[in-house]
């Protein structure tokens, strides 16, 4: 690791076409891998991420860089090559480097680094049994603990030496089920940034084991879902990837701040019905998708999106906010030092309301319950969305009656947010990965019971009769 | 710092491992991209990492590093030696003496990396001028990027096999929005090689904006099954999932479509499809990541499953030759698949349109992770595309889906178009699909 001085020269080479911002991002990564499948342990490895990123902006654009050489010369090198893109005079000269503590928020008693890999088998064999025991139908089942202890060190032309550390894990559950002719599939993945503590306290991973090994085999027998527009219930924790997909993404400034997204401009307009409010906080403890700082070394928020249906503010990284003048919201996130970082959801989640999520069952005659949504993708531009339904029922009459499958759910962020007419007090957090520009991260979606109307439910069922 | 490989080998021969592996990858890339005639990011991409297993009490033990100093085979050997010890499997673990034959070669043309960055970044220039110039309704270029990369791997292990490839390529992307009377669509274009003198400009812009303002005006359909036309594109993303059944281990351990499926019919005879990686294109390789050489064969041949994809592991199960679709990430192998070809039929596509009453022509699926099941073969997915009526291309239809089954859909072939396009995100040479119902939803 290159020294005060040597980053002082590697700033200031980066800086010494025009450029009036510059930051070094150095990462050091451990990661342990483990997974049973069947019953025995069949993978492990350990993997050790190392690298460095030069960022150099000027005004709105910038240039990046990375490399696996983390040594002066190696940076100095690349700091020089990246200064090449701008042919101006030295506008800022960074004189000297102070070092900024991060106060760690996030307490971890046991460090899942220190775990022996025979301790994480141990807990999660018996959550593995349960999959593998629960039905003749269940013909596979694997399990896996993952964990990661990433040392980041950030040095930027406004003068700061920044460290951060951090440690994830998550437990993998995964089951197939077949009759022989069909497959269904279930899945449950449990993170946390903290140690084995809160696995071992926290999380009730046999519970879980249970409901995954419970949904595929009802999926099994599961008619084909209907089509067609219909009221639409979504499950409270995971359930809330359509408010992530259909419209946490088109909040962040990468697409806001150039104009593509359905929501540019709509600051203090209501854009949702006025029963939703939504956050995005990086700060809650040990949360799967908090940090400390982000990755450009700002400090974490708690940002209100949504008020009472009116947009609050937006998610911005440092360029995003110079695009829109606005200050950034510390949501500037990376998959590793290989990626330019860029404004990013951490944990995003609707308010609680006011419904009991019986209630809002109850009040439903005919439509579909979305207990467990798969996933989807949105298209900023247009806000169009996607999700697949991994499980989910019909309402008949306010009650939740026979399981159906393939459903998937489609309509347009501005649409779905102001069809939403009922929001439960049950919210959940679920964990899981996103993908963007900046590559994948950890991330929480998170939601109570919600009701939409009229939303397009694509399926290979005919008509919802 | 360079890897001492002769160490890791001695390493861990004097620790008992039985075999070792090692690939090394290094690979260097330039990108930037253009938004509103200024460089609006440019990236520079300089790495090295090495992956390594290896064989000791008859377990796999692995890791992978991108440090590299003198603690680096230390650390290597250790981690293998831990991971290894865990294991509890009893499936054959391999580490491969090497084929008979390879057929070796690179993909790599030093003369891309002779054009000036400078050259490059005008194109960039121009295709985003082209654009604006091209139509009033094109109201934003989000952006439009080039980058390319150079790229080599050494694979070598304890049993003196070594193979080498050395690539190049390069690829542009552009992605734009349209807006008409409050509607907005978008779309984006990839072109990828590795002779930038293949590119041009102008029928990169003309095929990038007139697919999407053809999109302008979208309706939902009435939901009911139609006839079907899917474009190379949508033919393709399909064809693969479909095919990810081949996994020979999916089918050892229940859990594959195609389970007892080895030489029977599992799509319609109008269906032949080749894996051939030895193609030269930016997909070429010819070795897998298990060292096994790379040939190119019929997966599906009129309609009859000719082979599953086997490992070096799930090949010595079967008792058969591994098929060279062995890939990995760190430890294990797993099966995949390769440059795909997709022998094309004898109609045009307009032909197979003129065929149809009432149907619909696909041109984009969305959502393929959550809306796919590929396990099963169930898919419902987020779609955009036209009405075909009387035969001719009508309306533009957007946010509809299109459901069903991967194995009645391939069985419901009607025709395979003459129209073969390769396909970069396709990894594929395909044409278009004619299929005879799919269930759509809209209105």
């Amino acid at each position: 690791m290159p020294s005060k001085s040597a980053y002082l020269n590697i700033l200031n080479t980066a800086l010494s076409t025009g450029g009036d911002y510059a930051e070094i991002y150095i990462e050091e990564k451990i990661s342990q891998a483990v997974s049973i499948e069947n019953g025995k342990v069949d993978a492990s490895t350990v993997g050790k991420t190392y690298g460095a990123g030069i960022r150099i902006l000027q005004g709105v654009n910038s240039v990046y860089g990375y490399t696996n050489e983390v040594t002066t010369k190696g940076l100095l090198k690349l700091a020089k090559s990246l200064s090449n893109s701008f042919n101006g005079k030295q506008v800022l000269m960074v004189e000297s480097l102070k070092t900024k503590h991060i106060k760690n928020n996030h307490k971890i008693l046991e460090p899942l680094s220190e775990v022996s890999s025979e301790d994480k088998i141990n807990y999660i064999r018996p959550a593995e049994k349960v999959m593998h025991k629960y039905d003749k139908r269940i013909v596979r089942t694997k399990s896996g603990f993952m964990n990661s202890k990433s040392v980041i060190t950030i040095v930027n032309s406004n003068g700061f030496i920044i460290h951060d550390e951090k440690e994830r894990g998550r437990v993998i559950l995964s089951c197939i089920a077949s009759d022989g002719e069909k497959y269904e599939s279930a899945f449950e993945g449990p993170g946390a940034m903290s140690g084995f503590e809160h696995f071992k306290n926290n999380v009730d991973i046999v519970k879980l084991a249970n409901d995954a090994a419970k949904a595929a085999i009802s999926m099994l027998s599961a008619k084909d879902c209907p089509s067609g527009k219909m009221t639409v219930v979504i499950g409270n924790g995971n359930g809330g990837v359509i408010f992530h997909e259909a419209c946490g993404h088109s909040l962040e400034a990468t697409s806001v701040s150039k104009n593509l997204s359905v929501f540019s401009q709509k600051l203090g307009t209501q854009i949702a019905s006025p029963v939703v409010s939504a956050v995005d906080d990086g700060t809650i403890t040990n949360a799967w998708g908090s940090n400390n700082i982000d990755d450009e070394g700002n400090k974490t928020e708690r940002t209100v999106l949504i008020e009472n249906g009116i947009l609050k503010n937006y998610l911005v990284d440092i360029v995003g906010g110079r695009r829109m003048n606005m200050r950034p919201t510390g949501c500037g996130r990376r998959e590793s030092y290989k990626y330019e970082p860029t404004s990013r959801m951490s944990n995003t989640y609707i308010c609680n309301g006011k419904s009991t999520p019986e209630e809002i069952i109850k009040a439903t005659k005919l439509g579909l319950y979305a207990k467990t949504l798969s996933g989807g993708s949105v298209n900023p531009a247009t806000g169009e969305f996607n999700f697949g339904c991994s499980e989910a029922y019909i309402i008949r009459d306010g009650k939740i009656c026979e399981p159906v499958r393939g459903a998937s759910l489609i309509g347009t962020g501005g649409e779905v947010l102001m069809n939403i007419d009922m929001v439960g007090n049950d919210c959940e957090r679920s964990n899981g990965m996103c993908g963007s520009v900046s590559g994948f991260i950890p991330v929480d979606i998170g939601q109570p019971t919600i009701r939409v109307q009229n939303i397009l439910v694509g399926g290979n069922g005919g008509e919802l009769k | 710092m360079r890897f001492n490989t002769k160490k890791f080998y001695e390493l861990a021969k004097s620790r008992g491992f039985e075999a070792a592996d090692l690939v090394i990858s290094q690979g260097h890339s330039l990108s930037a991209s253009v938004y509103h005639g200024e460089i609006e990011s440019y990236s520079e991409e300089n790495t090295i990492d090495a992956t390594a297993r290896g064989i000791i009490n008859g377990k796999l033990g692995a890791c992978v590093t991108e440090k590299f100093d003198s603690d680096t085979v230390n650390f290597m050997i250790d981690s293998i030696e831990k991971t290894a010890r865990v294991i509890e499997t009893t499936d054959p673990v391999i580490i491969f003496k090497g084929s008979e034959k390879y057929r070796r070669g690179n993909y790599y043309d030093k003369s891309l990396f002779e054009i000036p960055f400078e050259e490059k970044k005008k194109i960039l220039f121009e295709i985003e001028k082209k654009l604006f110039a091209y139509d009033k309704r094109i109201n934003e270029v989000a952006s439009v990027s080039y980058s390319e990369s150079c790229s080599e791997e050494t694979l070598t292990n304890s049993y003196g096999l070594k193979l080498k490839i050395k690539k190049s390529d390069f690829s542009i992307v552009a992605q734009i929005t349209v807006k008409e009377k409050g509607e907005i669509r978008s779309d984006y274009e990839v072109f990828a090689g590795n002779n930038l003198k293949e590119f041009d400009v102008d029928a990169f812009v003309k095929s990038l904006a007139d697919k999407t303002l053809k999109k302008l005006g979208g309706t939902q359909c009435e939901s009911k099954k139609y006839p079907v036309i899917l474009n190379p594109e949508c033919s393709a993303t399909l064809l693969r999932a479909f095919l990810s059944s081949t996994n020979a281990e999916d089918v050892q351990k229940n859990s594959s479509l195609f389970i007892g499926k080895l030489g029977q019919q599992i799509a319609s005879k109008k269906l032949t499809v080749t894996e051939n990686p030895l193609a030269k294109n930016i997909f070429f390789n010819y070795f897998d990541d298990e060292g096994v050489a790379i040939t190119k064969k019929d997966i599906v041949k009129k309609g009859v499953l000719q082979t599953y994809l086997y490992t070096l592991e799930t090949a010595a199960k079967d008792g058969v030759e591994p098929t060279g679709n062995g890939y990995r990430g760190a430890g294990k192998a797993s099966a995949g698949l390769g440059y795909i070809i997709v022998k094309p039929g004898r109609k045009s596509e307009k032909e197979l349109v003129s065929s149809i009453k009432e149907g619909v022509y696909i041109t984009d699926l969305e959502g393929l992770h959550a809306g796919m099941n590929a396990r099963s073969g169930n898919f419902s997915l987020q779609a955009q595309g036209f009405m075909i009526r009387d035969g001719k291309f009508s309306e533009p239809l957007a946010l509809i889906t299109v459901s069903g089954n991967l194995v009645e859909m391939f069985n419901n072939i009607k025709d395979v178009g003459s129209n073969a396009k390769f396909l970069v995100q396709g990894r594929a040479s395909c044409p278009s699909f004619s299929i005879k119902k799919l269930f759509i939803s809209g209105k």
